[in-house]
């Protein structure tokens, strides 16, 4: 036998470990409570009370410091001889104050009876009501009892009034007393007023006991000083895909200084918003509590922790930082991240929609602007820029204008033809620099440009008239109007249209005449205006442009590739519609020429040049890039990283993409057909990082309408007539909105310069602007610069007279116009109007025949147009003070302070001879100065 | 050397090599139990994991993955049911022990000692349940629920995985359509289990631990528990990544790894590669040949088993039983002969009809 088997059980045993566990759960219930309890967001809370405690107690100290302590010491004093006063007279001031109490319980006696038989009033009047309409007899017996209660009620009322009379006669009394006193504790109050109040607020926000104990663990319940801040947004929404939920952003849980002034200075989390009069603040433009912060700087905003809130750094310097400071790490699975702050005007878009340009957002706009110039929209769709143009020539007539080889050395890097190009790199990039793919390019660029030469088709070109002087030409360069939009090289202030440095290398000269003096000749939608040129005038800048040659440039080697790659690419190509033996027996009936031509369509269909230039063969093909409308809230799993170590972030991505558009394909083994394609347009830094915030930008989040900042008509017009000027580049000559009108840096005479254009729809008529805009002639004919013809169509010049009058939100006021009208100015107040234009000597200025006399700086428009051009509100508002208007004006201020200098004149009255001025100036003409017979005259 | 080490384990691991080698070490378990129970060479298991593990997890990939929350519970369940399996085997070796010297077995020792349910049992089993609620709470303290995503139905999470306790199905998926994976096979596992009591009435080892009593037995279960369920839910867990593909225990699982497809259909050898005829055009002739081996399969295997190892069982247990026993011991292992086939030959389906979205 077996010893026997041990005990399965043990009762001691079973006790000891339920002591043990009884322990254990002990120790696990305190966990549970500590770990709920402590929370990052309250040490935040508690620092943020210890700070704001302080700065209380600065402010009350300052508020002490501010009193002067005699004048206080004084008062106070005074206050005292005043107690003294009030104490002489206690006796009196007792009696009045029985005799108030007695008449308050009468009063309280009399105010119960009133009440009383106010409700018996009330009823009877009811049943009184009922009866007599149900024909009741007892009707009688209410009326009697209605009309007994009558004079007892009118009675008691009368005695209320009679108590409360003499109550409020008593309470006089009694505070005249006090007077003297209560004069002089007012004068305290006012000046201890500011120390009352920082007093008062210290005192709110000073720590206790009380405090301490309702923030404990399980009082927390009742009422903790400790507490998550949020804020619902009515109408903004957090899409959870199957549901929509609204936004709550508990954010200022630990930003709590963020709406409030005074912690600009203070580190973070509790700085005041830098921009509080524009976000955040109550009376700002998007208050916290209509707008909350996630809709603009994303993440998670139900979250209370640093990490979870989906902080996202600004670069991996600060990412490190915040792993030490918080132990921070990018959230996984939270696509929502927040946006860093660098990139944070991105978010302006989701509800800014259909403007050129988002007021205050420098960065966004800048981008905007980049995509604009380059054409990004060319290769890419993008939401918002559908009605955008084609940024780069055609080539319609190209063979006209340049030849092959030009074509050849250009496509290999059209940056060593002109270093400012807005035309990317397309070929030898990064991955396609090896030995065997830099003869595929060379062969690509061959049939590229055999195909642009053969399919255009040449155009009639002039020669010029003469052999022109190029000196001649460079100083019509430089005066014309050329620098509104072209440098040469370093010279020039404007870079919109391509500089013209090397110019000669690429065109021919009949071409330039051409060109110059009808641009839309050679291409019908070009931007480039029309300078009204002469045939003289032309053929000088022709003979000035075609000095400027890049020799180093046309040294250049053409780019060779050998027939079996160029065959090899060819079949490539034809692999994918037919078999190799069909594919290698119709090679082997083209000649060399059909096969570069071949080649050319495939490559320019595989490049999408078509996106940016108009080519024959390609108007109905479609751009080659990916859709961006929503690239950023594109998920970040489907941009592909390929192995560059980058951070994971779709603003790396996206920054990395357009700095090195190619380096995603690096360590990949890739057919040279197959590899990425986006060209390396050479962004700067600051460019890049522009154009990725506009990226980020690119989100299709329904924003609900009336969160939106919807434009009105009038604001639609204004930015329809806005992407207009800033199509046309008008601020290459002209100060417009504040910006633009870099020219006159570069002229020596700044009065050479184009007119400022800011006010110009409250300044000149509707009509007017129409037909100059339509056919300019010259206003001031001392300017060389001339205003170029743009060929408006009817549609478009209507835009632009509209965006300036919007802008200067100066619709003509018809009714008064007209009545103006009607009533004419008398010949009375033409004459003083005359009498003043002479005495002011205004034609001495306003004169274009003596201009020669004076430097450009002084002289003025031609008055004689001032009738046809000017509005008449603008001329008076012009004459009482130019400087407002426009400052820096060289046109005197007749009226300083609305003093008149000529008092014999109209009685001396400024505004009567400022509208006789007015009056004269509209009746003005050349012929007939100084009154012709006018037409409001003649009917008298 | 610890790269090595890791880099060697990656090297080693795929599907075929870890199915293999589990099933070998447990045919080895189960052909010397009892040295395989003994303390020193069970300990020696224990600390070989318990190494494995402690080198796995300086490395980031393998930490991310086994200290996932949603995977805690399966590492735990490698050691729980490692233990639970050691204990029961230990007892079945310690009786067959006791029977061949003819003593009684622990549990018959156990029987002639009797306490009181109350207090004693229930004393103890109040102890145990605060131990397992602290476990609870500390659990929930130190492993919090993780912060997802909202669920967006145009993106699928990669890898989708199911439910830890499924992931053996998802598993299954791999080698078999899903109505075979994730109706019919699950369905038989609970109809087999409940069929057990029934189709098993010998009285023979019953009551106590026992390993020599009833081989089979347990040898099927113990085999359909760890290399069917466990094993291919660890598999499921730690070793597949992004799109289902396979990764060793140290690789990154990275979305975008490629690895080549290959399988073929049995009809295409048979009718392509054997006999050269191209396929036929009818279904029903087309797939014959994997339905003759599906009927070879489920009668022949039977008989020949009548006549070998389960000699006189058909008579013992009567004809309807042996055949249900059959039916289900062969779905049970055709689980691993699929996969096998899949990996030796990349045998897509034995049968595969398209027409009717029907594939084996």
């Amino acid at each position: 036998m077996a010893k026997p088997a041990p005990l399965l059980y043990s009762v001691a045993k079973t006790f000891v470990w339920f002591a043990v566990a009884s322990l254990l759960l002990t120790v696990s219930l305190l966990w549970v409570v500590g770990q709920d309890y402590s929370r990052e967001w309250k040490g935040w809370q508690r620092k943020f009370m210890r700070l704001k405690y302080e700065s209380a107690q600065a402010e009350w100290k300052a508020a002490r410091a501010k009193v002067d302590p005699k004048e206080f010491e004084a008062l106070q004093g005074k206050l005292k001889q005043a107690d003294q006063d009030f104490k002489a007279k206690k006796p009196e001031s007792k009696r009045l104050e029985r005799e108030i109490h007695q008449i308050e319980i009468h009063l309280t006696k009399a105010r119960a009876r009133y009440q009383d038989l106010k409700q018996y009033q009330d009823s009877y009047k009811y049943f009184l009501e009922e009866s007599r309409a149900h024909h009741d007899p007892r009707a009688g017996e209410f009326e009697e009892k209605l009309r007994t209660l009558t004079p007892d009620f009118e009675s008691a009322q009368r005695e209320v009034d009679r108590l409360e009379g003499e109550k409020e006669k008593k309470e006089t009394e009694a505070d005249l007393l006090k007077a003297g006193e209560k004069r002089i504790q007012k004068e305290l109050e006012r000046i201890t007023k500011e120390i009352d109040l920082s007093k008062r607020r210290m005192e709110s926000v000073r720590p206790s006991l009380v405090k301490e104990l309702l923030n404990l663990p399980m009082l927390d319940f009742l009422r903790p000083t400790l507490q998550i801040q949020q804020v619902v947004l009515e109408d903004l929404y957090d899409d959870y895909h199957f549901t929509k939920v609204q936004k709550v952003d508990r954010c200022t849980t630990c930003h709590l200084g963020i709406d409030q002034k005074g912690f600009e200075e203070t580190p973070q989390p509790f700085r005041t918003h830098p921009q509080l009069d524009l976000f955040v603040g109550s009376d700002s433009k998007h208050p916290l509590e209509k707008f909350g912060c996630t809709i603009c700087h994303g993440g998670n905003g139900h979250s209370v922790s640093f990490k979870d809130s989906a902080h996202t750094p600004q670069d991996s310097a600060q990412g490190a930082e915040w792993q030490k400071k918080h132990r921070w790490h990018p959230l996984e699975k939270w696509e929502a991240k927040m946006l860093p702050l660098n990139h944070v005007e991105a978010s302006c878009a989701k509800c800014h929609k259909g403007v050129v340009e988002v007021p205050q957002a420098e960065k966004l706009n800048r981008g905007r602007r980049l995509v604009q110039t380059f054409g990004c929209f060319g290769c890419h769709k993008i939401e918002g820029f559908e009605d955008r143009w084609k940024v780069w020539p055609s080539f319609e007539h190209l063979k006209s204008k340049v030849d092959r080889e030009w074509i050849l050395r250009w496509l290999q890097d059209p940056k060593a033809f002109r270093p400012t190009t807005q035309m990317p790199r397309l070929f030898h990039l990064s991955n396609t620099n090896s030995p065997e793919d830099r003869e595929k390019n060379n062969a690509a660029i061959q049939g590229i440009a055999a195909y642009l030469i053969q399919r255009s088709t040449p155009i009639d070109l002039k020669k010029p008239s003469l052999s022109g002087d190029a000196q001649a030409g460079e100083k019509l360069f430089k005066e014309t109007g050329c620098l509104g939009c072209h440098s040469v090289g370093d010279y020039g202030v404007n870079n919109f249209g391509p500089n013209l440095y090397g110019i000669g290398s690429k065109t021919t000269d009949d071409w330039l005449f051409t060109w110059l003096k009808d641009p839309k000749h050679y291409h019908h939608e070009t931007r480039m205006p029309n300078l009204r040129l002469t045939d003289d005038e032309a053929s000088h800048l022709t003979a000035y442009l075609l000095t400027l040659r890049n020799e180093t440039f046309e040294a250049l080697p053409l780019p060779e590739a050998r027939p079996e790659v160029r065959d090899e690419m060819i079949l490539n190509f034809m692999r994918t519609q037919m078999r190799l033996e069909e594919a290698k027996s119709k090679l082997s009936r083209m000649n060399d020429e059909a096969k570069l031509l071949y080649l050319g369509e495939k490559m320019i269909a595989n490049q999408g040049c078509f996106g940016c230039h108009s080519i024959p063969g390609f108007e109905e093909s479609k751009p080659i890039g990916t859709e961006l409308s929503n690239e950023g809230a594109k998920e970040i799993e489907r941009l592909d990283f390929g192995f560059v170590p980058i951070e994971r972030t779709r603003h790396a991505w996206f920054f990395q993409k357009l700095k090195q558009p190619r380096s995603f394909d690096e360590g990949r083994i890739r057919d040279y057909f197959e590899k990425l394609r986006m060209p390396d347009f050479g962004f700067t830094d600051e460019e890049a990082g522009a154009l990725t915030t506009f990226l980020l930008s690119l989100v299709e989040e329904p924003i609900p309408l009336e969160m939106q900042r919807r434009l009105n008509l009038k604001e639609m017009e204004v930015e329809s007539g806005r992407l207009l000027t800033t199509k046309l580049n008008c601020q290459g000559c002209h100060l417009l909105e504040g910006k633009g009108g870099k020219v006159k840096e570069i002229l020596e005479d700044p009065g050479l310069a184009p007119p400022p254009l800011e006010g110009e729809g409250a300044k000149v008529q509707d009509t007017w602007l129409y037909h100059f805009l339509k056919s300019p002639a010259p206003i001031r004919p001392w300017l060389k610069f001339r205003m170029p013809t743009f060929g408006f169509h009817h549609e478009e010049l209507i835009r632009l007279v509209r965006y300036f009058t919007l802008l200067s939100d100066a619709e003509e006021p018809y009714e008064e116009e007209k009545a103006a009208g009607e009533a004419g100015p008398s010949p009375e107040a033409i004459a003083a109007g005359k009498k003043l234009f002479e005495m002011f000597q205004c034609i001495k200025c306003h004169e274009p025949k003596t201009g020669a006399a004076l430097g450009a700086s002084f002289l003025a428009p031609d008055l004689t147009l001032a009738r046809e051009r000017l509005k008449p509100r603008w001329i008076a508002d012009w004459m009482k003070d130019p400087q407002v208007l426009q400052p820096g004006t060289m046109m005197p201020t007749f009226f300083p302070d609305g003093q008149t200098p000529a008092q014999d004149v109209l009685g001396g009255d400024t505004a009567k001879q400022i509208k006789a001025l007015r009056d004269y100036l509209l009746h003005y003409s050349a012929e007939a100065a100084p009154v012709a017979a006018p037409p409001g005259s003649e009917t008298k | 050397m610890i790269e090595t080490f890791k880099a060697a384990v990656d090297n080693f691991s795929s599907p075929v090599t870890i199915f293999t080698s589990a099933a070998a070490l447990f045919g080895l378990v189960l052909a010397f139990p009892r040295q395989a129970t003994n303390k020193w060479v069970a300990g020696t298991g224990l600390l070989l994991i318990l190494g494995f593990f402690g080198i796995g997890l300086t490395d980031a990939n393998f930490k991310k993955i086994v200290t996932a929350p949603d995977n805690v519970p399966i590492v735990a369940m490698i050691f729980i049911f490692g233990y639970f399996t050691w204990f029961a085997l230990r007892k079945a070796v310690e009786n067959d022990r006791r029977i061949e010297r003819g003593e009684p077995t622990v549990e018959q020792t156990e029987t002639n000692e009797k306490v009181l349910v109350f207090p004693y049992l229930i004393f103890i089993e109040f102890v145990v349940a605060l131990f397992y609620a602290i476990g609870l709470v500390l659990w929930s303290l130190l492993l919090k629920a993780p912060l997802e995503e909202p669920a967006n139905p145009t993106i699928s999470p990669n890898p989708s995985k199911a439910p830890w306790y499924f992931l053996g199905l998802q598993e299954m998926l791999v080698y078999f359509d899903p109505w075979i994976a994730g109706v019919l096979l699950p369905t038989l596992i609970i109809l087999g289990l409940c069929a057990i009591p029934y189709l098993d009435k010998d009285p023979k080892a019953s009551g106590f631990y026992s390993f020599k009593g009833r081989r089979f037995a347990v040898t099927t279960f113990l085999f359909g528990f760890w290399i069917l369920w466990i094993l291919l839910i660890v598999v499921g867990t730690f070793l597949r990544g992004p799109n289902w593909n396979f990764f060793g225990p140290f690789e990154t699982w990275d979305v975008h790894k490629v690895v080549p497809l290959l399988n073929v259909n049995l009809s295409e050898y048979f009718w392509i590669k054997g006999l050269g005829w191209g396929l036929p055009k009818f279904w029903l002739v087309r797939e014959l040949p994997g339905f003759a081996v599906l009927a070879a399969y489920y009668t022949g295997v039977p008989w020949l088993l009548s006549k070998t190892v389960f000699k006189g069982l058909p008579t013992r247990m009567d004809a309807v039983r042996y055949s249900i026993l059959m039916i289900l011991f062969l779905t049970m292992l055709a689980l691993p002969l699929k996969m096998y086939l899949r990996w030796a030959f990349n045998l897509k389906y034995l049968v595969a009809i398209p027409e009717f979205f029907f594939n084996i």
